[in-house]
C-alpha cells in the first residue's frame, strides 16, 4: 500500500492544470555590456569595438506616468559587420540592445 | 459522468511488484536520475516512520537510515500500465489514460452495460486487479472524479451524484488542489483549510492575492464549467493500441554502441516485417532496454511523418542508444501508434491556397502536439505605432 494519494492528486492536477493562454511581447530589450565613450556613445559592445555608429535618436514617453521611459538609442556596425540598436536607459542608468528599434 | 481510476504511487508499486517483501517495509522511489535528490512516492511503512514523498533523500534517510531506495524501473511501469490499460479496454471502457497510475473514462457508454455507474466502477477495479490498491471515483466534472479517486480507500468506488460537485468538494482538504505549498500555507494562516472554505471567497480577491494559479483553483473548488482545461466533462478515449514489440536478448552485457545499432537494425527488420501492421506506417515507436544490474530505460518518439521505412526509424531511434545509462542485457522495440492509412498520395503539383493552409494547420497541430499548448503563437499587432519597440506586439498561443 503506497501512502498519500492526495499528495499524488494535486501534482497531476497541476500538470493538467498548466496555463494555456501565456502572452510575450515582441523585442523585449537585452541587456548587454557597453562600454561608452566621454560623450555617452558605446565604444565597445559586449566587447566587440565599434566600428561606426549610423544613427542616434531619443525616445522620451510617459513622462507623466509613475514609470517614465527616456532611452537614448545607438544604431551601430561592430567590427565584426554587425549591425546593432543599443540604448541607455536613462532611468536604469543601464545599456540594453533591441531589435524591432 | 467522469470516472477516474487512481493507482497512488504506481511507479513505486510497479517496481515492488517482482520484490512483494520490500512492499511490507520502508522503501521509497529512488530520485531520478540528474534531478534534485527528492524521495518520490514512500510504502505505508516508511510513512509510518515519518518519511514523506517529496522529502530531500538526506532528510529521508535521517528520518529513517533503515529506508531502502527502489530504483526506478520505467520499462516495466509502461508494461505493466499499457497491461492494465488493456484490460480495461477489453472489459468495454473506452479509456483516457493521463499517467501511469491515472485515467478516466466516460460511463455513459458502460452504464447500461453494467447496470449503473457504480457497478462500472466495480467492474473496472476489477480489471485493473486487486493488487494495485486502485480507487475509483466518479461525478460530473474531472477533477471532482479524481478528488473521489483520491479519498476512496483501495478497492472503493466513490460516486458523486450529478450537479452535487461542489457539496461534495466543499469539505475536502485543500491539498487535493493544484496549489503550491507557499499558497496553500497563506491560506492556511488566514483560516482556509478546505475546499468549500476558498470557493466561499470571492474570485477577485483570490485572483489579487494568490495570481491565476489560485484564481484556478478557486474555479476548481467551485466545480465551474468551462474555466478549466483539466476540469471538463469531456473524456478523450485513446485510440486502440497496437500490440507489437520485438525484443533482443544479449549472452552478455552490452554496451558498444555499434553493436546496440546493430541490434536495433535487426530489431527493426523484424517488426517492420509483423504481418499485424499490415502495411501502416508508423506513428509513435518505443526503444527499451533491460540494464544490467537490474534497472530499465525506456524512450518513446513520435515521428513527424508516419513512417515505414527502416532507414528513416534507424535513424530517429539511433541517437536515443547513446542515452543508456549502463550495459544492456536486452532490447526491445515497441510499435504503439501505427498511421490510419497504409499508403501515401504523392502530389504531383506543388500544393497551394486551400491545401496549403490545411497542410501548414497540420504541420501546426503535430508542433502543439509535441512540444505543448504554448509552442505555436502568432503575432498580433497591438500598437503598431508606439515609439517603443517592445510596446508594439504580442506574441499570443493559437489554436492552430
Amino acid at each position: 500500500m503506497v501512502a498519500d494519494p492526495g499528495a499524488a492528486c494535486a501534482a497531476r492536477s497541476a500538470r493538467l492544470l498548466e496555463p494555456r493562454f501565456l502572452l510575450a511581447r515582441l523585442n523585449q530589450p537585452q541587456a548587454v555590456v557597453v562600454e561608452e565613450r566621454f560623450d555617452g556613445t558605446p565604444r565597445l559592445v559586449n566587447r566587440q569595438e565599434v566600428a561606426v555608429v549610423r544613427e542616434e535618436w531619443r525616445v522620451l514617453d510617459r513622462w507623466w506616468t509613475e514609470e517614465p521611459i527616456s532611452r537614448r538609442y545607438f544604431e551601430v556596425v561592430l567590427e565584426s559587420g554587425q549591425n546593432v540598436v543599443v540604448f541607455r536607459d536613462q532611468e536604469q542608468g543601464r545599456w540594453f540592445s533591441q531589435k524591432g528599434a | 459522468m467522469v470516472a477516474c481510476i487512481l493507482v497512488p504511487g504506481f511507479e513505486l508499486q510497479a517496481a515492488l511488484h517482482s520484490r512483494p517483501r520490500v512492499e511490507l517495509r520502508p522503501a521509497a522511489l529512488a530520485p531520478e536520475p540528474g534531478t534534485e535528490p527528492l524521495l518520490g512516492p514512500v510504502t505505508a511503512a516508511a510513512e509510518a516512520t515519518g518519511v514523506r514523498p517529496g522529502m530531500r533523500l538526506g532528510e529521508a534517510l535521517a528520518t529513517c537510515p533503515s529506508l531502502v531506495l527502489v530504483e526506478r524501473d520505467p520499462a516495466t511501469v509502461e508494461q505493466e500500465w499499457e497491461g492494465i490499460l488493456k484490460r480495461l479496454e477489453d472489459s468495454g471502457f473506452a479509456i483516457e489514460p493521463v499517467e501511469p497510475g491515472c485515467l478516466y473514462f466516460d460511463t455513459r457508454g458502460v452504464e447500461r452495460l453494467y447496470g449503473g455507474v457504480k457497478p462500472a466502477l466495480t467492474r473496472a477495479l476489477a480489471a485493473v486487479g486487486a493488487a494495485w490498491n486502485a480507487s475509483a471515483g466518479a461525478a460530473d466534472r474531472r477533477f471532482a472524479a479524481l478528488a473521489a479517486a483520491a479519498i476512496a480507500r483501495p478497492g472503493q468506488a466513490v460516486v458523486v451524484d450529478d450537479g452535487r460537485s461542489t457539496e461534495f468538494l466543499a469539505p475536502l482538504p485543500l491539498s487535493l488542489l493544484p496549489l503550491e505549498a507557499p499558497r496553500r500555507e497563506e491560506l492556511d494562516h488566514l483560516g482556509v483549510k478546505k475546499i468549500g472554505q476558498l470557493a466561499g471567497l470571492p474570485g477577485s480577491a483570490v485572483a489579487e492575492r494568490l495570481g491565476p494559479d489560485g484564481r484556478r483553483a478557486w474555479s476548481l473548488a467551485r466545480a465551474e464549467a468551462g474555466l478549466n482545461e483539466g476540469d471538463g466533462a469531456k473524456v478523450t478515449a485513446r485510440p486502440p493500441a497496437t500490440d507489437l514489440a520485438e525484443r533482443l536478448e544479449f549472452p552478455e552485457a552490452v554496451a558498444n554502441e555499434l553493436t546496440l545499432r546493430r541490434a536495433l537494425t535487426a530489431l527493426l527488420d523484424r517488426i517492420l516485417a509483423r504481418p499485424e501492421r499490415g502495411g501502416r506506417e508508423i506513428r509513435k515507436v518505443a526503444l527499451s532496454a533491460r540494464l544490467v544490474g537490474g534497472g530499465s530505460w525506456r524512450r518513446t518518439l513520435t515521428l513527424r511523418e508516419p513512417s515505414g521505412e527502416r532507414g528513416v526509424l534507424r535513424a530517429a531511434l539511433g541517437p536515443k542508444l547513446a542515452e543508456l545509462p549502463a550495459p544492456v542485457l536486452s532490447l526491445g522495440v515497441e510499435l504503439l501508434t501505427l498511421a490510419e492509412s497504409a499508403g501515401r498520395q504523392l502530389a504531383l503539383i506543388r500544393p497551394e491556397g486551400d491545401e496549403l493552409q490545411t497542410r501548414l494547420r497540420d504541420g501546426l497541430r503535430q508542433v502543439r502536439a509535441r512540444a505543448g499548448a504554448g509552442a505555436v503563437a502568432t503575432v498580433v499587432e497591438v500598437a503598431p505605432w508606439s515609439r517603443i519597440p517592445e510596446q508594439r506586439a504580442l506574441l499570443v498561443p493559437r489554436d492552430c
